[in-house]
């Protein structure tokens, strides 16, 4: 496998992959986009432009690149790197700076490559690096092991909605005792908040609407009930249309006022409150 | 006030011809919901009733609170808000803004409300003809606190200050957080400074910055600006002010940002240098449309100590860096910012800067404009309510008899003057003048009367002349010309 690696002048996650490549005996090209690899970076840059992220503080470094698979920011080119293509959907290019990684999702791959994925956090982790994991509650099995193994610095669990839209809003059929099940987790880790986004939901008949505040109180009701818990730090964000894949849902309008949501998300959990 | 030792309690003085005559509702410390006729009379008392203030409503009911978080873990924040019949019966309640749970305290919803709330149906929860606020429904704003942390005001925890709309069934529909407007309040760098350091820390609950400490919102209502075309007038729009930084504000009810401000520095512009600096204030609000001065500011302008500013000998660190001794109620034009009436210690008939503080209170008090012209004021810290005309006669004044145990003042947050009619469960009081009495020839029991029966002359005396000033100058000195727009030094009073 001939890798080019695009880094940027002490980037301290670029060694860190350069390092699992040389240890791997995986031969690569450095690019630094700072010093003499910033011409080539700009070809590359053009010419997969919709593949490289560019967050709101620039590109997220290092991206290699194998001369078919980009694959940007340390969590996601280790994993490439690892296990090829089996561990998609657990890594997205992470935007936390300094030691911190985010951009790891338990719920986002396949269970059957678990092991696969717990090689790359504890490999992060064993470079001294702290790490914000996410869920949306499936794969609690993988949750549970990366509790048992002490690998979330932080875990954030996405609780799609209630009960009876969760499939819905997840575009999968899911297991709701999988939920609940990552809800009865989420407690033990040393940091950790559940949030909600607001987010539109098609609907049986195909209308889109946003989830209302009941769906909402309902969605408090499955924490406290996977959880044993009315007391968790339960977030609510506002979806943003802007951003949606779906071109349905690009043409809603935002939500403004979250404060009815809050309110009846309340009734089961009393520290609901809205992230801003 | 600066008080002597024996002094009447009650109703000193009472000029039926020209008060407006109703009703008192106030806090009696540490007793309840308080409230007397204009000779005094307590006539209902809801005992244990907190309130940060009371008002009353239509049809005697009363609105409070059923008490006060335990101080170790918050500051000033009331469990939360009650509107209460005749009877003691609860017929609203508001407590859902936050769960609390304090160390050795039963965990439950509180409202962490604080200086003031508004009922719909009337902009400033005192008397306006044509606006009675509603007793059976409506929304309520309701000024309460949250916790927050924000770097770029300080490192330390704040007490922020927050607005919600709450509606009957007690879901918050609006709300309005000041640390996120932090930005639009035109503190300087030197202020800035102070304030990151010591945003007026508390030790309750581990250490909380109370750093602004709104004390008075209210809503603007219908009134002339916006019916000119004022767009920062607009009736939705809501009024406060903060002690600690001496800012009294507009916000758009719609946008949440400031649409209207004077201070913290009230140095930046002529209209405000002639203003002069505005202390540690209260109840600044509109005077609500109907009532004489409609449109125009009114506030409270305590004096005492705040502000954050420039280290000084009497600020060393910067923290409650503006002082003074004397307090002033002021009606300010919001548009010209001219002082249109003030009800100071000169006007008071107190000769300035001698007997200043004999009309002064540092902390809580209040002004509300009546439908007769008069003021009914709290100076809040001696527990003095009084009534002056708009020429300045005092027709009424009454001082607080109950004295706090645990807090030994007999202070007002803030009282109000309601008309007989909304109390209908009693018959119009007889209404008896009080003369004011000479104080001169008033005796204690005991105590000789005046005059001395041996006087002699003394040979080449040559009697007593003008005195100007008595080892301090007067604050009238020098001259000015109060007609001259351009003075910036000009105006009713300077202080």
């Amino acid at each position: 496998m001939d890798i080019t690696i695009y880094t940027a002048t002490g980037c301290a996650r670029c060694k860190i992959v350069k390092g699992f490549m040389e240890e791997r005996g995986i031969s690569y090209v450095e690019k630094d986009m700072k010093a003499d690899g910033k011409d080539d970076f700009q070809a590359f840059y053009k010419a997969n432009r919709s593949a490289v992220f560019r967050g709101p503080e620039g590109i997220e470094f290092p991206i290699i690149y194998d001369g078919e698979n980009i694959r940007q920011s340390i969590g996601a080119a280790l994993a490439f790197l690892h296990a090829g293509k089996k561990l998609d959907g657990f890594f997205t290019v992470g935007t936390l700076h300094k030691e911190w990684v985010n951009g790891i999702h338990v719920s986002g791959g396949d269970p059957r490559y678990a092991e696969e994925f717990l090689y790359i956090l504890r490999y992060l982790k064993d470079k001294n690096m702290k790490l914000q994991l996410e869920t949306t509650g499936k794969n609690s099995g993988v949750l549970k092991q990366v509790l048992d193994e002490g690998l979330a610095d932080v875990m954030i669990m996405d609780v799609l909605g209630p009960e009876h839209l969760y499939s819905r809003l997840a575009g999968e059929e899911i297991d709701i005792e999988d939920i609940k099940a990552s809800l009865g987790l989420i407690q033990s880790f040393p940091e950790y908040k559940i949030r909600t986004v607001i987010a539109p939901v098609i609907r049986e008949d195909g209308s889109v609407s946003y989830l209302t505040p009941e769906e909402i109180a309902l969605t408090a009701k499955l924490i406290g009930e996977g959880s044993g818990s009315n007391k968790l730090p339960y977030m609510l964000k506002a979806f943003e249309p802007k951003e949606a894949q779906n071109p349905e849902f690009r043409k809603l309008e935002p939500i403004v006022n979250l404060l009815p949501y809050r309110s009846k998300a309340r009734t089961y959990q009393v520290f609901a409150d809205i992230e801003k | 006030m600066g008080h002597p030792t024996i002094y009447p309690t009650g109703t000193t003085l009472y000029n039926p011809e020209k008060a407006f005559n109703g009703y008192t509702i106030f806090q009696a410390a540490e007793y309840g919901a308080m409230l007397i006729n204009m000779n005094g009379k307590e006539v209902k008392v809801w005992k244990g009733l907190h309130g940060f203030p009371n008002k009353m409503l239509p049809g005697g009911y009363v609105m409070g609170s059923r008490g006060a978080r335990d101080t170790r873990y918050g500051y000033q924040d009331n469990v939360d808000l009650v509107q209460v019949d005749w009877d003691g019966n609860v017929v609203w309640e508001f407590d859902k803004y936050e769960f609390i749970e304090d160390p050795g305290n039963e965990p439950r919803w509180m409202a962490r409300q604080h200086h003031d709330y508004q009922r719909e149906g009337n902009p400033v929860g005192y008397y306006v003809p044509g606006m009675d606020p509603k007793v059976d429904g409506g929304n309520t704003l309701i000024l309460a606190h949250k916790n927050v942390y924000n770097k770029k005001i300080s490192d330390k925890r704040l007490l922020d200050d927050t607005i919600i709309e709450v509606d009957w069934e007690g879901n918050i529909v609006w709300e309005w957080c000041c640390n996120e407007h932090f930005d639009e309040l035109g503190f300087s760098e030197a202020a800035k400074n102070v304030l990151f350091r010591d945003p007026n820390m508390h030790d309750c609950g581990g250490g909380m910055g109370d750093w602004m400490h709104i004390n008075s919102m209210s809503v603007l209502g219908p009134n002339k600006w916006y019916d000119q075309g004022d767009e920062r007038f607009h009736p939705d729009n809501i009024i406060w002010d903060a002690r600690e930084s001496n800012i009294i504000a507009i916000i758009s009810k719609k946008t949440g940002k400031i649409v209207w401000k004077i201070g913290p520095d009230y140095d930046v512009c002529k209209e405000l240098r002639k203003m002069g600096v505005i202390i540690g204030q209260h109840h600044a609000h509109m005077i609500p449309k109907g009532l004489p001065g409609e449109g125009n500011i009114l506030v409270y302008d305590n004096g005492g100590w705040a502000g954050y500013g420039l280290p000084s000998q009497t600020s060393p660190y910067g923290t409650k860096a503006q002082r003074r001794d004397h307090s002033r109620v002021l009606e300010i034009d919001p548009i010209t910012l001219k002082i249109v009436w003030q009800h100071t210690p000169t006007e008071a008939g107190y000769l300035q800067p001698f007997h200043s503080h004999h009309f002064y209170s540092p902390f809580i008090s209040s002004a509300q404009r009546l439908p007769n012209g008069n003021t009914f004021i709290t100076e809040g810290s001696g527990g003095r309510l009084m009534e002056v005309t708009a020429d300045h006669e005092l027709v009424w004044e009454y001082i607080s008899p109950y004295w706090g145990k645990k807090f030994k003042l007999n202070m007002i947050y803030r009282a109000y003057r309601l008309p007989y009619e909304w109390v209908p469960q009693l018959d119009k009081p007889e209404e008896v003048a009080i003369e004011r009495i000479d104080v001169t020839t008033f005796r204690m029991p005991g105590a000789a009367p005046l005059g001395c029966d041996d006087i002699v002359e003394v040979e080449g005396t040559l009697g007593y002349g003008d005195v100007d000033g008595f080892c301090v100058t007067t604050e009238e000195a020098p001259a000015v010309n109060k007609d001259d727009e351009d003075d910036e030094y000009s105006g009713v009073i300077r202080i």
